[in-house]
């Protein structure tokens, strides 16, 4: 045997001998790391932990990690192979020809050859297992079959975690959305010049009520906490959006009769802060008063838009006094507000929605949009955008049927029967009423039916948040309101 | 084996077979105690002295009368007793008579000749055991000014009577450690009593041969302390030496440096005399008794105990498994 084939021997050896130490420390570091798991495995049987299968297997990754480091750490050099190789009946001839194989002199010279004798006859003595003693292999395989058995079985403690934990990550989602809302809220109270001292108590005191949303959400344990925080966000993003766009509508009466450049994208901002809030509900607004992108001219509550000479109404109602008889384009949105009654012959009274095409033919027809179905760019035909001059030049366009149909509103002591109609009479929120932009034309005083439900409704959510009713009725509550 | 080929003292293989046909050469001559007989083989390989401790009649003069037919090398008995003294063994200078009137002239004493059996040692005075250990440890003779050199090969055979304790001068440790083994005979078996009485009551003695000189010898201890030794097992035996210095409770005194010096020549030898050119672990595990039990000193607490220095090596030895 040359004394190359010799080392090539010892290093083959060497490398099983490496395989071997590297089964064997992770059949070991497995071992144990199987058995932390099963403690691990069992604590969540009596404990909610979520991420019980992450430990598991962050134990097992680090116990093979572990066993690598060592095996690495501890790897066999080729004098140590060598000595493992005498201990089966060599009396160390392999290692000491090893150590002196640059050596020369007679006697090593004699040793080597003796020894690379020695080897290439009894090669066949040398047996090196790979695998751990079978015992240990049964006592992985057990550990880890159990193991398996207790990460499959189903427990109570496992499904309280899993609630736990989906608790946590929506009241994280809400907290997160409340407290851009109360940004949006702080962002509009830092402009104190636009509103007046009352309106800003209002809004500190919207900042209030949603920062303590925010810390029932982060103090909420049970789904019921959960489901009582929520009702209680609902009503007042529901109040805090209306109340906003109120005090939007309102701002122009707060400064001077022509609106100033940053007063408008005040009102702009209050209004997005609204839609935000509204957004946030999952819902439009109760009162179905329609979002604008801007005004035409002012806006106020319940009046009547005043057309000016030329024709053009810029008002809400185009109160067809002035401006629809000219046949001029009713570019207003004949946004009836509450209260507010277009009247007027013609232009732009949709009855209801008004759906903003806006524009009238001189001779009062209306050219409804009909149902109000309009289009984006004239959502139910409320972007006229007001100038100063009231022209109003929105779009406006309402693309439902031309049909010169009035929509009627359905009140709860009146029916309407009628094609036109739609929507479920029944159903407060699907209810064409409340996509109108104008009000409805009909005779005599009218109060909308929001105005009384909502006042019973607010009153009830108030008693909801201030605990007044007995837990179970809520719902009930909220369901009976809801059905308007 | 043929005869003895001196042009092929440098020849291992050739040695090695040769000292091995040594060994069944004297046990011929002695029948039994086959360990005896290889542990003095082993002695006389790597130049160190042997310390035999038994008891009377158990064919030690025997032994060491076989080892010098074996290999053709004098030999001389020196029976220690009290009132021994030095010049006994050393040899002095008379006064002789010649043409030119007296002078003097030294006598040698039994001490040169190659093989000394030293027969009772501890009865000697240390005084005379002294004269005897110089000449062990520097196979040189001092007589008055004088220093005489000794042949060589020179092998002391000591031994001890364990019975016989009173008026006796027993060995000083640092004396003893000059010894490279010691061994213990211990009482044949009735096997082997019977055998030794058939042989030596029996009708012919037993020839025995010359299987090599001394020249040879000193060739074969040449060729003993090149024989290579593999760190691992170096580090095996240094652990054993170091081993007797740990708290042990056991153990009053450890073995000095010089037993590490003993042990490697010892193991080398034995692998030699097996025909192999390395030391094993085996080598040094086995050579481990008769070096370190007489460079032990044993507590209090094992002499109470009646634990031996074999039980200690053993203790040791167990302790360092391979």
């Amino acid at each position: 045997m040359e004394q190359k084939e010799f080392l090539k021997t010892i290093q083959a050896y060497r490398r099983r001998l490496n395989l071997a130490a590297f089964i064997k420390y992770s059949v070991f570091a497995l071992s144990v790391a199987v058995a932390a798991g099963i403690l691990i495995q069992a604590a969540a049987l009596l404990i909610p932990l979520y991420y019980v299968n992450f430990y598991t297997l962050f134990t097992l990754l680090s116990g093979e990690f572990a066993a690598i480091t060592v095996w690495i750490l501890r790897r066999i050099s080729l004098k140590q192979a060598a000595l493992t190789m005498d201990s089966f009946g060599f009396a160390e001839r392999i290692v000491t020809a090893y150590e002196n194989l640059p050596q020369k002199g007679i006697l090593v010279e004699m040793q080597r050859k003796d020894a690379m004798r020695q080897l290439r006859a009894h090669k066949d003595k040398i047996r090196i297992a790979l695998l751990p003693s079978w015992k240990k292999l049964v006592l992985l395989l057990g550990l880890s079959a159990a193991l398996t058995g207790l990460g499959l079985t189903p427990s109570a403690q496992k499904e309280n975690a899993k609630e736990q934990h989906q608790l946590k990550a929506e009241a994280k989602e809400k907290v997160q959305e409340i407290t851009e809302a109360v940004d949006s809220l702080v962002e509009l109270g830092k402009k104190a010049e636009e509103i007046t001292p009352e309106q800003q108590a209002a809004l500190q005191q919207m900042i209030e009520s949603l920062q303590s949303s925010l810390a029932e959400y982060q103090q909420a344990q049970s789904t019921e906490m959960m489901k009582a925080a929520e009702s209680k966000l609902n009503y007042k993003y529901e109040n805090i959006s209306s109340d906003l766009y109120n005090m939007a509508q309102n701002l122009p009466s707060n400064a001077s009769q022509m609106l100033t450049e940053e007063a408008l994208q005040y009102m702009e901002s209050m209004q997005q802060a609204a839609q935000q809030i509204q957004e946030l509900n999952g819902s439009e607004l109760a009162q179905g008063i329609p979002f604008s992108n801007g005004f035409n001219g002012k806006i106020n509550q319940g009046d009547t838009a005043q057309g000016n000479n030329s024709g053009q109404n810029s008002g809400n109602d185009a109160a067809g006094s002035g401006a629809s008889s000219s046949g001029g384009q009713n570019s207003g949105n004949g946004q009836s507000q509450d209260g507010g009654t277009g009247q007027g012959d013609s232009a732009g009274q949709g009855g209801e929605t008004n759906q903003g095409d806006g524009t009238s033919q001189g001779d009062g027809t209306n050219q409804n949009g009909g149902t109000g179905q309009g289009s984006d760019s004239g959502d139910n035909g409320y972007n006229g955008q007001g100038q100063d001059n009231g022209e109003g030049s929105g779009g406006g366009r309402g693309t439902g049927s031309t049909n010169a149909e009035h929509d009627y509103v359905s009140v709860p002591n009146r029916i309407a029967e009628g094609s036109n109609l739609a929507g479920n009479t029944l159903n407060h929120e699907d209810s064409t009423y409340f996509r109108a932009q104008s009000g409805i034309s009909w005779e005599g005083e009218h109060i909308s039916h929001e105005a009384v439900i909502g006042s019973y409704k607010e009153n009830a959510y108030e008693g909801i948040a201030a605990g007044k009713y007995p837990s179970g009725m809520e719902e009930i509550i909220k369901e009976y309101f809801a059905s308007f | 084996m043929g005869e003895w080929d001196n042009s092929r003292m440098h020849d291992p293989a050739y040695m090695a077979e040769r000292i091995a046909s040594c060994e069944a050469e004297i046990a011929k001559g002695i029948v039994g105690q086959r360990e005896i007989i290889r542990q003095v083989l082993l002695a006389m390989l790597t130049g160190g002295n042997v310390l035999l401790e038994g008891m009377p009649g158990l064919g030690k003069t025997m032994l060491v009368s076989t080892i010098g037919k074996v290999f053709d090398l004098s030999f001389k008995r020196i029976q220690f007793t009290p009132d021994l003294m030095p010049s006994d063994v050393t040899g002095t200078n008379i006064i002789i008579k010649n043409e030119k009137g007296s002078a003097f002239s030294f006598e040698q004493g039994p001490i040169f000749a190659h093989l000394i059996l030293a027969d009772e040692i501890n009865r000697a005075t240390p005084k005379t055991q002294s004269a005897l250990l110089e000449a062990m440890q520097e196979h040189t003779v001092t007589v008055g000014n004088e220093s005489h050199t000794l042949a060589e090969p020179f092998f002391v055979l000591a031994t001890q009577n364990p019975i016989e304790n009173e008026g006796t001068y027993p060995l000083p440790e640092a004396q003893l450690d000059r010894f490279m083994f010691k061994i213990l005979v211990r009482f044949p078996s009735k096997e082997d009593l019977k055998n030794i009485v058939a042989l030596t009551e029996g009708s012919q003695a037993p020839v025995i041969e010359k299987q090599m000189d001394g020249a040879g010898l000193l060739a074969a201890r040449t060729l003993v302390n090149q024989i290579p030794i593999a760190d691992a097992v170096l580090d095996y035996l240094l652990d054993l030496v170091m081993e007797t210095h740990a708290a042990n409770p056991h153990i009053q005194e450890g073995a000095s440096p010089r037993a590490a010096q003993a042990l490697i020549r010892a193991s080398r030898a034995k692998a030699f005399l097996e025909g192999r050119f390395n030391v094993s672990f085996q080598d040094v595990s086995q050579m481990a008794y008769p070096v370190l039990r007489h460079r032990i000193i044993p507590s209090f607490d094992a002499i109470s105990e009646g634990i031996s220095e074999d039980d200690i090596i053993q203790e040791i030895l167990a302790a360092k498994k391979t």
